[in-house]
């Protein structure tokens, strides 16, 4: 439907411009007269040569492919000298704007010429709309495209601050980076999802789309419903607050290695949850500012729903199934799942026969006098019996050898000299 | 006692009841303390290892709670044949712990600091055995109760608010600690290390003990054994 409109438009154009004589820009024929040619190459001073064919058939089936070569080589003539730097920003004046302020185009304008330009992501003349799913902007292509610069590892040193290699390379086996890859999902976050496109900043500044601050609204875009819970929990309404330490999206599930509950490496797999959530809660700064109840960590693992799930019996109980996961509230709060009127059912999703009592006693029993002085009193008196009657069993056991020797020294006959 | 058994100079001091017994006994209790430990001292790595040969943690809780109704029904049974059989009735009474063994307990101290001239003649059982005997079933019932505390917790704390049962899993814990002590230093010294027996006082297998060893540990009970014209 297209092409033969293009045509038209094409013959059009050519009759209106072979009107005019003087200084005729080449047509795409003419162009194509050396370009076509497989072999023309330009020399480098460095010795290399650049080729200098061009595709036609790619160029046609391009966004661009039913302009003319001059619309973006102004300067061309046939035969020319080296041209000037292509510029989108004539047509794409937004764009342009937004790359110049992103860490890609301020190197850029410092003369860097290895971080990409409009090119570098878009292509030259092989352009295709995003929508396309041949275009190297296209969803299921980006990551592809990112880390063509981002997984090389000679990169890393080069430039300061860029995240580990490694990671982001991660992102191609996290579940987004498995939905788009393997499933072919076009709802799967990829690189521009999070990062943003043409104004891409790093994290740690304030305009960055992946900013702290920004985060649970960036991933509440795709998981709304989830974000809606976030922002009723004690981490989500801290996090608004302007609390930094209160924790986001990323805090927990890790950034480009995300990776599904089920995934043992995932950051909240039933058996990592504990160390994940004690990061932050078994932390003495963090505990002591913010007032949160100490030895969650030693607590939880030295009860039998820890040591279950620490040796893979991952049905026991781990930090969520009893203070939720999205939408943790303190337990001072009614509406907690482990506030002390809540516990019975929060306990009766596993133990359908849980009643009032186990509200009466602590979960996480952290002996001391003070928090659990049964079970403190308890454990010291049998540290102190045993301790006694081990140092008395050595004692007699030592003095039942010592008479043996001692009598045997002062020439008694050995054993138990007892008259018969 | 057979006259055979008499002519080598044996006499049998353990029935094949007891022996019965006594081995389930050995046997249940090393495998609940192999297996408890493993849990009570889960951060060691020998505790790890343990459990990774247990079978993971829910299997080794399965080992537990059969060897644990193993005992129980071992215990069990072993009340009945001490409160109504013709064999265990006179055991039972000769176990009991008196004042003469508070006073045989402290003349063996003085014998061995060489203040007193004399070792205090036992009769059957010695306060050594009378003490282990009772320390072992007030032990064993103790680590039963609390153990089936443990095992029925959502029964058990029908009855009880959940700080009872912290109160539990701790005496369970160190009651098995307190046992595996007990046997290890003082029952395994008086029966294979101790001078008169080492290596070994091969009654809990053969149900013999040889008259001599019997004149010279229990001269009371080796008195009495000839009274009767056993010997």
């Amino acid at each position: 439907m297209r092409r033969p409109f293009l045509s038209a438009a094409l013959i059009a154009a050519s009759l209106f411009l072979a009107v005019p004589a003087g200084a005729v820009p080449p047509g795409v024929g003419e162009c194509m007269d050396c370009h076509g040619d497989k072999t023309i190459e330009m020399s480098l001073p460095g010795g290399q040569t650049v080729s200098l064919y061009i595709d036609l058939q790619a160029y046609r089936s391009s966004v661009h492919g039913g302009g003319s070569c001059v619309t973006c080589h102004a300067d061309a003539s046939a035969p020319h000298e080296k041209l000037k730097k292509v510029s989108c920003d004539k047509c794409h004046g937004d764009a342009g704007k937004s790359y110049a302020g992103s860490a890609h185009g301020k190197l850029r304008a410092k003369g860097i010429t290895d971080v990409p330009g409009c090119d570098g992501c878009h292509g030259k003349h092989d352009i295709r709309r995003p929508k396309d799913p041949v275009a190297r902007t296209f969803r299921l292509n980006i990551a592809a495209t990112c880390l063509r610069c981002h997984k090389d590892r000679a990169l890393e040193p080069r430039y300061q601050h860029l995240p580990d290699q490694k990671l982001l390379a991660a992102y191609e086996q996290s579940v987004h980076g498995m939905a788009s890859k393997k499933s072919g999902l076009l709802g799967s976050a990829v690189c521009v999802d999070c990062h943003g496109n043409h104004a891409i900043l790093p994290g740690d500044q304030p305009r960055s789309a992946t900013h702290r601050q920004k985060i649970p609204t960036m991933c509440g875009k795709c998981h709304p419903g989830i974000l809606d819970q976030y922002e009723r929990s004690v981490h989500g309404k801290g996090m608004r607050a302007g609390i930094a330490e209160s924790p986001v999206c990323t805090d927990c599930h890790g950034e480009h290695t995300i990776a599904k509950i089920g995934d043992p490496s995932s950051s909240v797999s039933p058996r990592n949850i504990p160390k994940t959530c004690s990061g932050c809660h078994d932390e003495e700064g963090i505990s002591t500012r913010y007032a949160l109840p100490k030895k969650r960590f030693s607590s939880y693992m030295d009860s039998f729903h820890g040591i279950a799930v620490e040796y893979g019996m991952t049905k026991a109980a781990n930090c969520s199934s009893c203070h939720g996961v999205h939408d943790i509230l303190p337990s001072s709060d009614p509406a907690s799942t482990v506030h002390k009127a809540n516990i019975p059912k929060t306990c009766g999703k596993c133990h359908p026969n849980a009643g009032p009592n186990f509200a009466k006693g602590a979960v996480h029993v952290e002996v001391s006098p003070k928090k659990a002085m049964g079970v403190f009193a308890v454990r010291l008196f049998y540290t102190i019996f045993i301790t006694a009657l081990v140092i008395l069993f050595v004692l007699h056991v030592g003095l039942d050898l010592y008479g043996r020797w001692d009598r045997k020294r002062s020439g008694a006959p050995g054993g138990k000299e007892r008259k018969p | 006692m057979s006259r055979a058994d008499l002519a080598a100079g044996k006499v049998i001091r353990m029935s094949l009841p007891f022996r019965v017994q006594h081995l389930l006994l050995a046997i249940l209790l090393t495998v609940l303390a192999v297996t408890g430990f493993a849990l009570m001292y889960h951060e060691n790595s020998l505790a790890q290892w343990l459990i990774r040969m247990e079978g993971g943690v829910h299997n080794r809780g399965i080992v537990h709670r059969i060897a644990a109704v193993l005992l129980m029904a071992n215990l069990v049974h072993h009340v009945f044949y001490m409160l109504f059989s013709r064999e265990g009735k006179p055991e039972l009474r000769q176990l009991f712990i008196t004042k003469r063994d508070i006073d045989d307990f402290l003349q063996s101290l003085r014998y061995n600091l060489g203040t007193a001239t004399e070792y205090p003649p036992f009769g059957r059982y010695g306060y050594k055995e009378k003490f282990q005997y009772w320390g072992a079933a007030a032990g064993i019932v103790l680590i039963s109760l609390t153990g089936l505390m443990l095992w029925g917790e959502e029964f058990s704390m029908r009855l009880f608010p959940k700080f009872v049962l912290d109160l539990a899993i701790i005496i369970h814990g160190y009651q098995g600690l307190l046992a595996f002590l007990v046997l290890f230093l003082w029952h395994l010294y008086n029966v294979h290390l101790h001078p008169s027996v080492f290596p070994m006082n091969p009654s809990w297998i053969t149900g013999k003990v040889s008259v001599e060893w019997l004149r010279e540990e229990h001269p009371l009970e080796y008195e009495k054994l000839k009274e009767e014209g056993v010997l």
